[in-house]
């Protein structure tokens, strides 16, 4: 008797979505999450802070443990960060598997406003225990209306958080003209073209907007897929690049050897590993069915996943970059030089 | 409010669970305790009715309309004719069912296998009974029953007679092909478990004397001229039945002890070449722990090796959750029309650690993919849900017993 058409394990479909929300100093990201935790469908959320007294002060307290963790009274379960991100992740996996703590179905991780949320990103990707367990959804940046026009001159931090963004928020924006919002939109839309940007006040936004971004099974659908990749329009031209950071989508009609591409990738990350902030798509390679999900964050990247088929009959390669100074057609001849590959 | 040192409403007694979602529970009218035998039958009016033996009298066995999971129905429920008698297992081909019964004491009756016709599920029709009663005999602990033609019997007989009184039951091949008359073709026991033997009387288990008996004897329409046997307190065996009137080991698996025994079911994985065996936990409290699931390389049947074991969760919190913590039954890959098969996928069920998944893919490092352990069941003895047994569908829906008070909880899978 053959096996059954259910015989084999979605390798993506049984992970716990990570949810990374970042955002610089005063951006309002402990509002953001508190609006969220009073979704009804966020109430088995475990939430890593920075400090305790941040998340839920108005909900009341059902139970403390430790200086470390609190249940809220929604059922969800606020935990601080000390330390190292890939040991609480761990430790929390094996507490709920134990059954000291709720049966959680997603993690959020509030960064602190000047952190780099790309260890955070890259913690997901290449710890393999936490691989097992989790896979990272969606990085939503916050930004501020009123200041980050200042900040994303002054500072590198916010820049880097909106480059690396799957979503951004511009919040407090009952407290900005619309002028100067406009221009902040734009300047964001400079840094990172792809990821869907809406504006929010008093962390007031819609769920759907935030969740299920990142692929959560391996038979993924055509618009489960762009909204993992984001707008699909090259934005190259007709907008002015930022000196620094630049996004651009390569593609490639031809499948690819898979040793070409990684070959490609593993020079790439040699020589500008810290400038190549994000990358993420999928690969056609030659004799697989299905496409190669690839993502990475810097130097560090998820060992390739393959999806169980094409969501739709356009077999290109797609590879969103995002960079700090390496142009496109830089990638685009190194890929050419490696592979006998066309470049569409 | 939680209970102290857990984070979680309800405390240690909650529900927990890992990409198993409860779609439905069914108490089975206050006698929610079911034993080993769980299967399903696509009955002719489309109706999926899964059947279950109770684990203990009063009750024989249940059966539950689950054509919609989440909403399961009951059937029919039958009654034991006194309470020192058990079914326990049960197996289902197309609409034939057949049913062990084990006696409390020797002697005793009813003691053997029944045969009903459940053409029609409200109304079992008994066919035959197979008698397998004596003076040394206890009847018949479990069935195996796939292709419509053999039962893999594991009982005593009134011709056996045991060296030992715990190794009272050993493997019959019974030919029911005329359902009228069941009749023994073959048969195979424990070198030195039957008097007269020319092998001596193999020894006892130092610490956990669990008896030299077959549990689970499996064979497979895929691969008819073998049986695997999960012996007890006598390991793994693989059998040559190619000619059933004399059946002939070809492998053969000792690890107790050191380990605990209690070799139970042998599943095996017959497109890879493993088998996936689990020992039956059968004390409280962590007593017999580790009684784990094992996956043994079986390329080469006379040299079986184990190579891994299932990661279960940690004995040092489990043991302390109320009654059984540690392996039981399996999924089976049964070929029947309504039967779950994965050469990857593997369900077990542990007591209080519930029912749980594994992959494996890597059979060197098999993973744990998801769990369910229901909320402890009123009125439960053990203080915990202690579930038993598991059968999982075609379309990948779990069916979990409880061994006390549970019943059935019907899950579906999100990995």
């Amino acid at each position: 008797m053959p096996e059954s058409p259910t015989a084999t394990r979605d390798t993506l479909a049984g992970l716990i979505p990570v949810s990374i929300v970042t955002g610089f100093l005063g951006s309002g990201k402990t509002t953001l999450v508190n609006r969220l935790l009073k979704r009804p469908e966020m109430n088995r959320v475990a939430v890593i802070v920075n400090e305790l007294g941040e998340i839920g002060v108005d909900n009341d307290l059902v139970q403390v443990s430790s200086e470390q963790m609190m249940l809220l009274n929604n059922g969800c379960l606020c935990c601080v960060l000390r330390g190292d991100l890939q040991e609480t992740l761990r430790d929390l996996f094996i507490k709920r598997r134990n059954g000291e703590i709720i049966d959680y179905d997603r993690v959020v991780i509030e960064t602190t406003g000047l952190a780099d949320p790309a260890p955070v990103m890259q913690t997901l990707l290449t710890d393999s225990m936490l691989r097992d367990q989790y896979r990272l959804d969606c990085v939503v940046t916050l930004v501020d209306a009123v200041n980050a026009t200042g900040q994303l001159v002054q500072f590198s931090e916010p820049v880097k958080q909106v480059a690396l963004a799957d979503r951004l928020v511009v919040t407090k924006t009952d407290l900005a003209a619309e002028e100067p919002l406009e221009t902040l939109t734009e300047r964001l839309r400079e840094i990172n073209p792809r990821a869907p940007l809406r504006r929010a006040t008093n962390g007031e936004i819609e769920l759907a907007f935030l969740v299920d971004v990142g692929l959560r099974r391996s038979r993924a659908d055509l618009e489960e897929v762009e909204r993992w990749l984001g707008a699909d329009e090259d934005h190259e031209h007709g907008h002015r690049h930022d000196e620094t950071v630049q996004s651009f989508v390569l593609r490639f009609e031809k499948p690819m050897a898979w040793a070409a591409f990684t070959q490609a990738m593993d020079v790439l990350t040699a020589l500008r590993g810290p400038d190549l902030l994000r990358v993420k798509g999928l690969v056609n390679v030659e004799g697989k069915s299905g496409p190669m999900v690839v993502q990475g964050v810097q130097h560090l990247f998820h060992p390739p996943l393959e999806l169980a088929a094409w969501p739709s009959a356009d077999r290109t390669t797609r590879l969103v970059f995002i960079t700090r100074g390496i142009p496109r057609q830089v990638v685009a001849d190194l890929f050419a030089a490696i592979g006998a590959i066309g470049t569409g | 409010m939680a209970a102290e040192g857990t984070l979680r409403p309800g405390g240690g007694a909650a529900q927990l669970a890992l990409n198993m979602k409860l779609l439905g529970h069914h108490e089975l009218a206050g006698f929610g305790g079911v034993g080993e035998g769980v299967n399903m039958q696509k009955a002719k009016d489309g109706r999926r009715i899964l059947w279950m033996a109770h684990e203990s009298a009063p009750k024989n066995f249940t059966a539950v309309d689950v054509t919609d999971p989440r909403n399961p129905k009951m059937v029919v429920q039958t009654d034991l004719p006194h309470n020192d008698v058990r079914s326990n297992s049960l197996d289902v081909v197309g609409d034939i069912m057949a049913v062990a019964y084990q006696t409390k004491k020797w002697g005793l009756k009813p003691a053997g296998m029944d045969l009903f016709d459940i053409s029609t599920p409200e109304k079992p029709r008994l066919i035959s009974h197979f008698d397998t009663s004596g003076p040394h005999s206890r009847g018949a602990h479990c069935v195996f029953f796939v292709d419509g033609e053999y039962v893999h019997l594991t009982s005593g007989a009134p011709d056996f007679e045991p060296t030992h009184q715990k190794d009272d039951q050993f493997y019959r091949i019974i030919d029911v092909r005329n359902p009228s008359k069941p009749a023994e073709v073959g048969r195979w026991w424990y070198p030195g478990t039957r008097k007269g033997d020319s092998a001596p009387p193999p020894p006892r288990h130092p610490r956990f004397d669990g008896g030299y008996r077959p549990h689970n004897c499996t064979s497979y329409p895929k691969k008819p001229d073998r049986t695997y046997v999960g012996y007890i307190d006598g390991g793994v065996w693989i059998l040559d039945i190619s000619d059933k009137s004399k059946p002939k080991p070809v492998g053969h698996l000792q690890y107790s002890p050191p380990y605990n025994g209690f070799s139970h079911t042998v599943l095996p994985l017959l497109e890879r070449g493993y088998l996936i065996v689990s020992d039956e936990c059968v004390r409280d409290n962590g007593e017999d722990w580790p009684k784990p699931t094992w996956v043994v390389d079986a390329h080469v049947e006379s040299n079986l090796v184990p190579i891994a074991t299932f990661p279960l969760p940690p004995a040092e919190i489990f043991t302390k959750r109320g009654g059984r913590f540690g392996s039981h039954n399996l999924h089976e890959n049964l070929p029947g029309p309504c039967s779950f098969r994965s050469e990857t996928l593997i369900f077990g069920t542990y007591f209080n650690g519930g029912v749980r998944a594994f992959d494996v893919s890597n059979p060197m490092q098999p993973k744990e993919v998801g769990y369910f352990v229901p909320a402890t069941p009123k009125l439960a003895p053990k203080g915990s849900a202690q579930i038993n047994d598991v059968w999982v569908d075609e379309n990948r829906i779990v069916y979990a017993v409880d061994r006390f008070g549970g019943g059935l909880y019907t899950l579906e899978t999100t990995f």
